[in-house]
């Protein structure tokens, strides 16, 4: 089980939640974390795969192929503020 | 968490390099905090400050008032790397970032950079850089409270 913690955007979308407890059964790499988070929040899943929302873990945004350990702090980032320049 | 985090933390909250970097929901005064990176060196002969404010209009629609949310650590450290490469990089004396979150009224501040160098032009430089980054890397997300609702910005510089 791992627990993600949402954002802005990906917390309203999520219903929301602050955080998403999930399983994972095949894989435990990011790109297996973001397919089981498409099959149960779809919405949040295609801004995924467009790369609207990145993964980080540990503070850090992480690659599709890092591997998730237990213990580490994932989290959905949805794009920043930003603002015009 | 490195033995140099530790360190800091333990460091008393008085001007220390925590205070030169920080994410918080009160107002700050722009007068100590000048003073508090004029504090830091003799050689300091330039500032440059970028001071960011909230408006109350965004892509042509009224803006009633903003609240931001942050990544609680993940925003901090992102500051504080901002502050680090500004110096590095930039030759600048000191770099002080701050920027507040929770629900912030039309007019408010929301985000200081100041930048002290030698001379006026690192400042200058250090200064935009510091604030492009900080819209660029750093977890702080947007809603605007408008008429129609509220809205999370998305735009990118």
């Amino acid at each position: 089980m791992v627990t993600i913690q949402l954002f802005g955007m990906t917390k309203m979308l999520a219903g929301n939640q602050g955080t998403l407890s999930l399983s994972l059964h095949d894989g435990k790499r990011v790109k297996d974390l973001v397919s089981v988070i498409d099959a149960a929040y779809p919405k949040i899943g295609e801004l995924l795969q467009k790369k609207k929302v990145l993964v980080s873990v540990n503070q850090e945004i992480a690659h599709e192929d890092l591997e998730v350990k237990d213990g580490d702090e994932i989290a959905l980032l949805p794009p920043f503020a930003g603002g015009n320049r | 968490m490195s033995l140099e985090q530790v360190t800091k933390a333990e460091q008393p909250a008085t001007d220390d390099e925590a205070m030169l970097v920080r994410v918080q929901r009160e107002d700050f005064s722009i007068d100590e905090e000048l003073r508090r990176v004029r504090r830091r060196s003799k050689r300091i002969g330039g500032i440059a400050m970028f001071l960011g404010t909230a408006r109350d209009r965004s892509k042509g629609k009224d803006v009633d008032g903003i609240t931001f949310e942050h990544y609680e650590g993940m925003a901090q450290k992102k500051l504080r790397e901002i502050r680090e490469r500004a110096i590095r990089d930039f030759g600048v004396i000191e770099v002080l970032v701050l920027h507040r979150y929770g629900e912030i009224t039309i007019g408010e501040n929301i985000v200081l950079i100041i930048a002290a160098a030698e001379h006026r032009a690192e400042a200058f430089r250090a200064c935009q850089w510091a604030i492009d980054e900080l819209k660029q890397i750093t977890p702080i997300w947007k809603l605007e409270h408008t008429p129609d609702g509220e809205v999370w910005v998305e735009e990118h510089p």
